[in-house]
């Protein structure tokens, strides 16, 4: 069998989790997570903890960044997102204070108890452009009958209006690969502004021959994160089998993750 | 060696696939180290006398028979699928049969399944089965949500128990494959990988300890999907160098008997 080695580029996996268990990080399954890190040369992965739920508590949020917590003291490779519910505004960016000013934290997760260009957003999206860190929201363009259960799911118009209403904050849009409709995202996405701050991540188990290839023809390669959200061979091999040069594969795999990085302001 | 039990040509109506033509496809499979592969017609998932895709496809693969096995398409609900199961393994030399109830609108337990399912064991040919073509999640809206679960294929396994089944395109939890004292519940079902996960949690390797390695095939899925995700599950799977050989290639030179 043939694989580039892409050990050479020290990816850095955008979009991963942990999970909790009785209100404490689940070591079993952050020691799977990991070990599967270490195992395909990933040397650091963003984890979260998100709840799918309509509308998590503050309480509910702040447990499930404790879990975060505990995750990025089990291991160094783990950076930590920290999840929020916009929808309790006063408390949200208390919460992002903790995590991110205070707990070191690199970004916010969102999911999907709000579209991305809902208003509501605006005290959230605000806070994050000050401090120069990324939101990333749970995303996609769902055409079977699963749509239904995800109403609030943000696809790429929504994006393309919260790059208009929120011009400052750093936008990613999660898991290209996430399942739905991909390509509709991505013609979707042509009419994006050259400016913005918007940015997509590759993961997802999707890893439909042409996809991430279209997505850098698309995009370019400087809005595009390497991700797997738990789907890690896939995650990994889609991106290499995507036809780019070393220095894209660079970028996309770790380059881009920096350049966020570098926007940071606390 | 290496062989993708588990790749197609021919047209996909709902997005563009590349390499889809033969010469295309083997091209691909090869730069990526894949020494042979079993290779499905897509067409006959939608002509309805799909007879005609395996016409087709032993066409398209006779300059290239040391490389690609075909796998016929055929509709039990059909007439003279099985005149055409016949053709299929003589004149056509096609070396497995594919069984698609999601694109030709029947269940497994449906009259005419069983019969073509017998006939295929008695010309010894296994039954591919995928539990899904893509990803449903993503459908064009005039493409099935219908998939196939293990239990449908299970059933029929247990109802034909002379026939070789390969479910291809699943994900299954390997605790479902066999009773409490260890024994197999589908002694004739076969699997490939690329579904399964290594890395995290060493799904292949909890599979070889389930049903045994003789009951696992390197698949790949292309050209709708990627390769190289379905290497790195099989180069990452631990195991010992005789279950590797044996995914990656001797079973499925067994099965689809080559030589």
């Amino acid at each position: 069998m043939k694989i580039i080695n892409h050990k050479q580029f020290r990816p850095v996996d955008f979009h991963n989790h942990v999970s909790g268990k009785n209100g404490k990080l689940d070591r079993e399954n952050a020691k799977s997570v990991n070990e599967a890190v270490a195992a395909l040369g990933i040397d650091k992965a963003c984890v979260s903890c998100p709840l799918n739920s309509d509308s998590p508590t503050p309480d509910e949020f702040h447990a499930s960044n404790d879990v975060v917590f505990e995750a990025m003291t089990f291991s160094k490779r783990f950076l930590g997102f920290c999840f929020v519910n916009p929808g309790y505004a006063r408390e949200s960016l208390a919460e992002i204070e903790r995590c991110v000013v205070r707990g070191g934290m690199i970004g916010v997760k969102l999911y999907h108890q709000y579209f991305i260009c809902d208003p509501a957003l605006q005290p959230v999206m605000e806070y994050a452009a000050e401090l120069g860190i990324p939101v990333l929201m749970h995303a996609g363009k769902l055409t079977d009958s699963g749509a239904k259960f995800q109403p609030r799911l943000s696809n790429a118009g929504h994006f393309l209006k919260a790059t208009e209403m929120f011009p400052q904050t750093i936008l990613v849009q999660g898991h290209i690969g996430g399942g739905g409709d991909w390509e509709w995202n991505l013609r979707t996405l042509e009419a994006l502004s050259r400016s913005s701050k918007y940015y997509l991540d590759t993961s997802g188990s999707v890893i439909d021959a042409g996809m991430i290839q279209k997505t850098v023809a698309i995009l370019g390669t400087e809005r595009v994160l390497f991700a797997t959200d738990m789907s890690f061979e896939e995650g990994v091999g889609k991106v290499l089998d995507a036809g780019l040069s070393e220095k894209q594969l660079q970028k996309i795999f770790s380059d881009n993750y920096y350049k966020i990085l570098s926007e940071r302001r606390v | 060696m290496l062989f993708d039990i588990n790749t197609a040509t021919g047209h996909w109506p709902f997005r563009r696939i590349p390499n889809q033509t033969i010469t295309e496809l083997k091209r691909l499979l090869k730069s990526k180290g894949v020494t042979g592969a079993a290779v499905v017609n897509t067409n006959g998932l939608f002509y309805q006398n799909c007879h005609d895709a395996n016409v087709e496809l032993a066409k398209a693969i006779d300059p290239h028979r040391d490389y690609f096995a075909g796998v016929a398409v055929l509709n039990p609900l059909f007439p003279a699928w099985e005149r055409d199961l016949e053709n299929c393994a003589g004149k056509l030399g096609l070396k497995a049969l594919r069984l698609v109830p999601q694109y030709h609108n029947y269940r497994l337990d449906s009259p005419g399944v069983l019969a073509i399912v017998k006939k295929a064991a008695i010309l010894k040919l296994p039954v591919f089965i995928p539990h899904r073509v893509v990803d449903v999640r993503g459908r064009h809206w005039m493409d099935t949500e219908q998939t196939v679960n293990l239990h449908e294929v299970g059933a029929l396994c247990h109802a034909a128990p002379e026939a070789k089944v390969v479910f291809t395109e699943a994900s299954v939890n390997p605790e479902e494959l066999v009773d409490k004292r260890g024994r197999r519940h589908y002694p004739n079902l076969y699997f490939e990988i690329s579904r399964w996960h290594s890395v995290m949690g060493q799904h292949v390797k909890q599979m070889v300890k389930m049903i045994g390695y003789d009951h696992i095939l390197f698949g790949s899925g292309a050209p709708f999907k990627e390769i190289t995700p379905a290497l790195l599950k099989l180069q990452h799977a631990a195991l010992n160098s005789k279950a590797m050989n044996a995914i990656a290639c001797q079973n499925a030179v067994r099965i689809l008997r080559l030589s």
